[in-house]
């Protein structure tokens, strides 16, 4: 018993993506529902790299990297409408973000 | 024997910053409980014999996109962000129930899993992880993929670069 069981990954990824989806869920910030997203991906990186450590095979690894790319240019665009959105003196909550306007 | 203490240590401080993240009504220090998270996670993926997506968890994400975040949340300032809870707030209940249940479906399906080799000790693996595989596997097998991606992050930023220039338009600027 030495190295750690690939079970023991996999539950910590779920432990993580359970935290950051109860954020997604009662955070009503943008800034702190981005965060909680951001966690969301983090683990499930978790487990796409468990399992790739698992079968030998770097596919998982690559998708964890795809992954990381998809998450950058998310942060660009939501933090973009955060901007957006507070330059035209809106409050930041999105409960009240409800309408869109082109 | 040392790689489970490691493992418990980063899993530990990995969960501790999550719910740090989630729980702190302080944007910026929710940030920097992240990028906490997000350092044990690079620990986790050394373990997983990944150091190549160890360190692009490292420079990528805990420096890059949590300093992008640090930027607007300095940008943003102290204002107070969240109103008074509206009639949505009293239907918060029905989140954790959402999260409760899907963590015991999770907890079935892992005590019922019969993988091969779930529970067991990893055996051990090639150099999958170097820069070198990881590189070769991008030119060569995933090099689609590897182009789709540059696709998207132009995609993000024209449109950032043009969100941006809206918001500005319509203050009467430039």
């Amino acid at each position: 018993m030495t190295g750690v069981p690939l079970a023991f990954y996999i539950g910590l990824s779920a432990a993580m993506f359970l935290i950051g989806m109860l954020g997604v869920m009662i955070r009503r910030n943008p800034l702190l529902l981005l965060l909680a997203v951001e966690l969301m991906l983090n683990s499930a990186n978790v487990a796409l790299v468990g399992f790739s450590r698992h079968w030998d095979d770097s596919a998982g690894q690559i998708f964890a990297l795809v992954v990381m790319v998809v998450a950058a240019a998310e942060v660009v665009i939501g933090l973009g409408l955060v901007v957006a959105t507070f330059r035209q003196r809106i409050e930041l909550d999105v409960d009240q973000l409800s309408t869109l306007k082109g | 024997m040392g790689e489970r203490i490691t493992f418990a240590i980063a899993a530990a401080t990995a969960l501790v910053c999550s719910i740090a993240v989630i729980s702190v009504r302080d944007a910026f220090r929710a940030a920097v409980a992240l990028i906490g998270a997000l350092l044990s996670v690079a620990v986790i993926f050394v373990l997983l014999s990944a150091p190549f997506v160890a360190m692009i968890q490292v420079v990528v994400y805990a420096g890059a996109i949590v300093v992008l975040f640090l930027f607007v949340i300095a940008y943003l300032g102290e204002r107070r962000t969240v109103g008074a809870p509206d009639r949505l707030a009293r239907w918060q209940f029905l989140s954790w129930v959402a999260v409760l249940t899907l963590g015991a479906l999770a907890v079935i399906a892992f005590f019922n899993s019969d993988l091969a080799g779930f529970r067991d000790d990893p055996r051990p693996t090639g150099n999958i992880g170097d820069p070198d595989a990881i590189g070769a596997a991008f030119l060569d097998r995933y090099l689609i993929p590897f182009e789709v991606t540059s696709l998207v992050l132009l995609v993000a930023a024209v449109g950032a670069v043009l969100l941006a220039r809206r918001a500005v338009q319509r203050e009467g600027g430039r």
